[in-house]
């Protein structure tokens, strides 16, 4: 039972969610802009000289430590060295995909619920809260990554497009698998959890979505600490932030099973 | 048999008292009229014997199971119709309807049972449309669909008729009605008082506690005293005199051509009082037990309440 009533949630969200033009507009129009805007500026890069780019002593910084993940770049040129730095700043920048698309979800469905006022009469049906949240969590997450994934290999196939091909296969390193198959499906879920914490106490998206920021910066930290050169995440690192990411995913969902059982989802919750 | 019975009940919210030690028992079978003034704590009772909020103090079963705990098992026994008729507005009714007895295990044939509760309610026909574009009353027909979906053995109905056009009120009572033949038990909290009285086997003023209890015609009873009214042509001295000389009227008040006799058995006692009068000389044009409206009781109950 609990499987069909999990998968009557995830078909119910779905259709209202897709329902919905903007959040059709949300989940296509978004992610290419993230996917094209790498592009343009590795396109811009080539275009308008990296070599004076990279005398900056950070970008040395950056450019030796990927040198010491990737010893094959010795051989590429100055234009390339760069070109590959910047495609391995993609596994994080890409990261903003599942941020935005699962919190902006979970915030669409539980205000939704919040304004036609449906949990009441939701609670008082057989469902247990856990699978009305599991439910609602896999409505915003399996989204969210597929989209994430989706970006990925257009944005890998841009990079064919665009003449770079060669370049791949240095770039997709352990490192990038590890983002992808651990760290964005982690990031999708916190940033879920974090949607349905701040839809709880909110009336509006854009107040409920402010909690975004506890995600977005972190990913902009890791995006400069690389590119700096001050940390390489290479495979190691970044199965360590995987870790991480889990962990506060399972503290945060403790505080989101709490304000998400009945009582306090019909007397604490702010309507 | 009894299918909700409480103990005690009580639900506190910090320092405020909503419901304080709350118990009753509720037949299968019968309507139970639930009535208080706004903020007098029914939702909060509802929703506790819905198994939806914990009491803070005392305990209900409802069809066999403590609602603070099972609470699975309970809502699959359960139907309730909450005060504001919650549906997904970009879904259409059959839609929303499948996806709310999508939670039963009870229910075998949801398509089927769908398609049941949507010609009760007069909805079959537009069952494919938005329930955006539904009215209000609508949508409390439909959000009763939903709260009879699983067949329950007790429904909860919040404020049932209201936003409903007279003849659409009336069906749904009629419902009511009907589904309480079946054997269901109904607990049925409103503010409409001739409803009450016309479809509840018993009534309850509630306001954070049990004010009163009973059938209609026992409340009547139990809280004013039994009147008798007769209006004469003309009322000499006479007359007067020789109603004060029977026993059994325990008061007597004048108001123009207007008598009114208090007095224990007014059925009784009347051809007593009619005799003495017409042996007196008066002329008789109209006499009656008075009765108390259920709106009498209420608002007497409820303003003895605030004293």
């Amino acid at each position: 039972m609990t499987a069909h009533r999990i998968r009557n949630i995830l078909l119910k969200e779905w259709e209202v969610i897709f329902k919905d033009l903007n959040n059709l507009l949300f989940i296509t129009i978004l992610p290419l802009l993230i996917v094209a805007e790498p592009l343009a500026i590795m396109w811009a890069v080539s275009r308008f000289g990296g070599s004076s780019v990279l005398g900056s002593s950070l970008i040395q910084s950056a450019l030796a430590k990927l040198g010491a993940e990737i010893p094959a770049i010795s051989v590429l040129t100055v234009d390339q060295q760069l070109q590959v730095l910047l495609l391995s700043q993609f596994k994080f920048f890409i990261l903003f995909i599942p941020a935005v698309i699962a919190i902006s979800f979970a915030t669409f469905s539980i205000l939704e619920e919040k304004q036609t006022r449906t949990l009441e009469p939701l609670l008082a049906t057989p469902v247990r809260t856990w699978e009305l949240l599991l439910g609602k969590a896999l409505s915003g997450a399996i989204p969210a990554i597929i989209v994430c994934w989706a970006c990925a290999a257009i944005f890998f196939a841009g990079v064919v497009i665009m003449g770079w091909g060669s370049l791949n296969t240095l770039v997709l390193t352990g490192s990038w698998y590890l983002v992808l198959l651990l760290l964005t499906p982690g990031i999708a879920v916190l940033s879920f959890l974090l949607g349905v914490i701040g839809s709880s106490r909110a009336k509006d998206a854009k107040n409920a979505q402010n909690l975004i920021v506890v995600i977005i910066l972190p990913v902009f930290a890791l995006i400069a600490l690389q590119v700096t050169g001050i940390i390489w995440f290479s495979p190691l690192p970044v199965l360590f932030l995987s870790i991480g990411t889990w962990l506060v995913d399972f503290l945060v969902l403790r505080i989101a099973v709490r304000l998400f059982q009945r009582e306090s989802i019909v007397i604490k919750w702010q309507y | 048999m009894p299918v909700i019975e409480t103990h005690e009940l009580t639900r506190k919210f910090g320092d405020f008292t909503a419901v304080e030690n709350l118990t009753l028992v509720v037949e299968k079978g019968e309507v139970l009229g639930f009535l208080g003034p706004n903020g007098a704590g029914k939702t909060t009772t509802i929703r506790m014997l819905a198994g939806i909020i914990s009491p803070t103090r005392g305990y209900a079963v409802v069809a066999g199971q403590r609602t603070d705990q099972s609470i699975e098992l309970l809502h699959e026994k359960i139907g309730f119709l909450t005060e504001s008729p919650g549906f997904y507005q970009r879904l259409s009714a059959r839609r929303n309807l499948e996806y709310f007895g999508g939670f039963y295990a009870g229910i075998k044939d949801l398509k089927a049972q769908v398609r049941k509760y949507l010609g009760i309610v007069g909805l079959l026909e537009r069952a494919e449309k938005p329930v955006a574009t539904f009215s209000r009353g609508m949508k409390q027909r439909l959000a009763l669909a939903r709260a009879l979906l699983p067949e329950p053995e007790v429904l909860f109905l919040d404020e049932p008729t209201s936003g409903l056009d007279p003849e659409a009120a009336r069906e749904v009572r009629d419902l009511i009605v009907k589904l309480s033949t079946e054997g269901r038990t109904i607990f049925l909290s409103t503010h409409n008082l001739a409803e009450a009285e016309q479809i509840c086997h018993r009534i309850s003023i509630f306001r954070t506690r049990l004010l009163v209890l009973g059938k209609p015609e026992d409340l009547r009873r139990q809280l004013f005293s039994r009147r008798v009214v007769i209006r004469l042509e003309s009322i000499g001295s006479e007359i007067l005199a020789s109603l004060k000389r029977l026993a059994f009227v325990k008061k007597l008040d004048l108001e123009g051509n207007r008598l009114s006799l208090e007095m224990d058995n007014p059925q009784a006692m009347l051809p007593e009082v009619v005799k003495e009068i017409v042996q007196a000389g008066g002329r008789i044009l109209e006499a009656n037990e008075e009765r108390r409206s259920l709106e009498e009781i209420y608002l007497n109950l409820i303003r003895e309440d605030k004293k």
